[in-house]
């Protein structure tokens, strides 16, 4: 810690105090001490590997079925376990994958970014993780007892209501859907009032780094989409077990009901993961141009105006369903709409790079993929906005093509490219640059071949969810090619892992700022202690570590005993009040294992909500109860 | 490198009891998330209601009004035993926390006790048809974050009477009141959509 090149650090500073940071804020040994962790940087890390794993196995379902669509009349795999590999392909992804990802980054950097030692409920936090991995086991257990979801990621009812789905496969859907928006709602919160009131003093709103302001507004999005799918999957789920009458046809219930509240959710999910996407491009174009976003106040309103707009679009996934004309005509419109604040963000880059010093490194060859791709998954968003011609694509291949144009192409890319970027933060050592490009290159070209003949065998006339198709359709070709591109992406991803894992070991050991970037986490070392900096800083500008260091200042005066961060105000963040952040405590992972077996029991006996809230709660009592030292010495 | 220059917090003290605590904040983000669950649930109640021409379905009566309105007062009252506690817990004065908290307990518990009677009345359950789980709905879920709160001040309560209680403690009882005000104002929407609505739609 102490041969650190960071320019915070250099205030003189005693020995002792040093070694007070380090003792109040390092892990308990032991398994019991590794269930109990509440650091950032830990939880983050988990969420992002898990997340990982959970990308493999959803790539994996992936190239199962490339593999069967490769020729026509293939048996490789029958229908029904299609069904099931499809859907839990869209289930993994969304919502196992792509926003807990996006969320772990967030957990890992956000404290980093803003100058101080954690996130602002630490328990919080390490709760939210042990459920969304109990949503990650939960699914699969289904799916490794021959009880996956079939019913496609969106489980429209009546298909999946009691009548035609028996059996438990769409309530492990359901129910998985609870855990990972209550581990969600947990994040967003926690990472709201981290960003409100835990920067940097003088941190104020307008010179928050544009990465804080996406994961800003991807939070309030998901505290006002999510509650909306928690309605779905609890109507679907009480219909299928206690016999209500929400969205089941049959006993009359509304199933559109059921499309509604699920797609106002279901937008702004698309949003909420690739939101902290744009985040990530536009840290990783600063950082690689030398020089200030262009047009920053630009790129501010139009985030926030993505989050509103978000949430005015959830019915063009239901222009077939038969709506009134102005319904549609509105929805149109703003389904254009998006383009505007979208295409005003394209071009602040396009500026930025234009006018910068470009530094051409792996992490900005994802940027530029991403524009590419981001750019035509756009174009057929306008395309589909339309509904003549959404009515005519409606469940065929394009929208396949469009959706993972906008989400592969807007989040997994950006994704990569951050990991690129904030590797030597967290590991302490470069990626190879040269494996890198011959990763992108993998990823970029592999991706267009399998995703673009997608919009012609759209236009063809494919529809999706077919598990095999005869000759005379003509789509064997076309198939045949994606499939090749989905396999060489999978050459691209193992190259990715081959870097991360030799990386991880090489003595390419990074320097604290290794790109010269101008955001505070790369004030801390590489990688950060558990108190991210010996003194929290302070800004003076936009762009902190790009001022010259006499501008600089560092906080002094928390105690270094325990842990102890700064309150700042919301709008100008002029420090408050001092705040004593709880230590490591094995009570979320208690309480995360009542509420799993409160939520995995209620598939089975409606009865597990009852107990499961009876010790949920006690274990939340437990949590919460008093403890000695009661009154904080000043 | 010269020194830098430095910015001296340890003046400042080490908690606060108001709106600049993270935990308030946190809770705030908890009441958006709850109102807007709620919300969406009376907008899907009014869309599924258009849908249908006889509301609620033959056999069904409308739901009491005379009971849960009067239940409104000891409900309002409850927000005023939450205020008492925590501007308690704001000066620290133990006597109006425990007054305060008690006093929400009480009328709190009253009010809920009034709902469980009038549920009695209710001549369907969730099972009946759409209308009862509607209603069924808006009763369990809001009912469940009422006795979850009631329980969590009760243990407040315990832990000031018996002396373990300290800053956080404090900051948590002033917190519980966001939690509760929120929970006195939602049920009024829901009061009005499930008891005025009906009758109001069907004229």
């Amino acid at each position: 810690m102490s041969a650190t090149p960071d320019a915070f650090a250099s205030v003189p500073s005693e020995h002792t105090e040093l070694s007070l940071l380090e003792n109040a804020w390092r892990h308990r040994p032991g398994i019991l001490g590794w269930l109990s962790v509440t650091t950032h940087q830990a939880i983050g890390m988990r969420y992002i590997v898990t997340a990982f794993i959970m990308l493999l196995l959803g790539g994996a379902e992936a190239l199962l079925m490339r593999t069967q669509l490769a020729r026509p009349n293939n048996t490789f795999l029958g229908p029904d376990r299609y069904n099931e590999i499809f859907t839990t392909h869209g289930t993994t992804m969304m919502f196992l994958f792509a926003v807990p990802v996006m969320e772990g980054m967030a957990i890992y950097l956000i404290p980093l970014m803003l100058g101080t030692r954690n996130v602002a409920f630490p328990r919080l936090n390490a709760f939210g993780y042990w459920l969304y991995l109990g949503g990650c086991l939960f699914l699969y257990w289904g799916v490794f007892t021959n009880t996956a979801p079939d019913v496609g990621w969106f489980a429209y009812p009546p298909l999946s209501g009691p009548q035609f789905t028996p059996g438990k496969r769409a309530d492990f859907w359901a129910q998985m859907i609870t855990f990972t928006e209550v581990s969600g709602l947990c994040v967003a919160a926690e990472i709201i009032v981290t960003i409100f009131k835990m920067r940097a003093p003088r941190m104020s709103l307008n010179r928050m780094p544009l990465y804080v302001w996406s994961m800003l507004v991807q939070s309030f999005m998901v505290i006002f989409a999510m509650p909306a799918v928690v309605i779905a999957s609890s109507y679907l789920l009480s219909d299928r077990t206690i016999s209500t009458h929400f969205v089941n046809p049959a006993e009359g219930g509304d199933p559109l009901a059921y499309q509604h509240i699920f797609w106002f959710f279901g937008h702004p999910e698309v949003y909420i993961i690739f939101i902290p996407a744009l985040g990530f491009v536009s840290s990783i174009v600063v950082a690689n141009a030398r020089r200030a976003i262009f047009g920053y106040p630009a790129m501010v309103l139009s985030l926030i105006a993505n989050g509103f707009i978000a949430f005015g679009l959830w019915v063009h996934h239901m222009f077939a369903t038969g709506l009134p004309q102005i319904g549609e005509a509105y929805f149109t419109a703003s389904s254009m709409m998006i383009a505007i604040t979208s295409g005003i963000q394209i071009f602040c880059w396009l500026a930025t790079l234009w006018t910068g010093r470009v530094r051409r490194n792996t992490a900005l060859h994802f940027a530029y993929g991403f524009i590419a791709i981001f750019v035509l998954g756009g174009l057929t968003g306008v395309m589909l906005a339309s509904v003549p011609l959404d009515l005519q694509v409606h469940d065929t291949y394009f929208v396949i093509a469009h959706f993972h144009y906008v989400l592969i192409g807007g989040a997994l890319f950006p994704l990569f490219g951050a990991f690129y970027h904030w590797f030597p933060k967290m590991t302490g050592r470069l990626m190879s640059e040269k494996l890198g490009k011959i990763n992108f290159w993998f990823l970029f070209i592999g991706f267009n071949l399998t995703f673009f003949p997608m919009h012609i065998l759209g236009l063809k006339g494919m529809p999706r969810r077919v598990y095999t198709y005869p000759v005379e359709m003509g789509w064997g070709p076309m198939s045949f090619l994606a499939t090749v591109g989905a396999w060489i992406i999978a050459i691209g991803g193992i190259i990715f892992i081959v870097n991360v894992l030799s990386s991880r070991r090489s003595a390419h050991f990074a320097a604290a700022n290794p790109w010269d970037a101008p955001s505070l986490e790369w004030a801390a070392d590489s990688p950060p202690a558990n108190y991210n900096f010996e003194h929290l800083p302070t800004v003076a500008s936009r762009h902190p570590l790009w001022d010259p260091p006499e501008e600089r200042a560092v906080v002094t005066g928390l105690r270094n005993d325990r842990r102890e961060v700064l309150v700042t105000t919301l709008m100008d963040a002029e420090p408050h009040h001092r705040y004593v952040l709880p230590g490591s405590s094995i009570w979320p992972f208690i309480a995360a294992v009542c509420v799993s077996i409160g939520f995995a029991g209620s598939v089975f006996n409606p009865w597990y909500v009852i107990w499961g809230s009876i010790i949920s709660g006690l274990a939340l009592i437990g949590w919460f109860w008093p403890r000695r030292p009661f009154h904080m010495e000043p | 490198m010269s020194e830098l220059k430095t910015l001296d917090v340890s003046h400042l003290p080490p908690f606060d009891i108001s709106s600049q605590a993270p935990v308030w904040w946190g809770q705030l983000c908890i009441v958006f998330i709850e109102g807007t669950m709620f919300l969406l649930l009376i907008a899907l109640y009014f869309y599924t209601r258009l849908q249908v021409d006889v509301w609620p379905p033959p056999g069904e009566q409308f739901p009491h009004l005379l009971l849960p309105s009067l239940a409104l007062i000891p409900l309002f009252v409850s927000a005023g035993g939450s205020y008492l506690a925590s501007e308690g817990a704001k000066k620290n004065n133990r006597g109006r926390m425990i007054a305060g908290m008690l006093l929400n307990l009480i009328t709190g518990g009253l009010f809920f006790a009034m709902q469980i009677i009038q549920w009695h009345s209710l001549n369907f359950n969730w099972k009946a048809d759409i209308n009862g789980s509607y209603v069924w709905a808006f009763l369990s879920l809001y009912h469940f974050d009422l006795v979850g709160d009631l329980v969590f001040t009760f243990v407040l309560l315990v832990a000031v009477i018996i002396g373990r209680y300290g800053e956080k403690q404090r900051v948590g009882i002033h917190v519980d009141s966001v939690v509760w005000y929120f929970l006195v104002l939602i049920w009024i929407p829901i009061y009005l959509a499930i008891y005025w609505g009906p009758r109001i739609m069907e004229s």
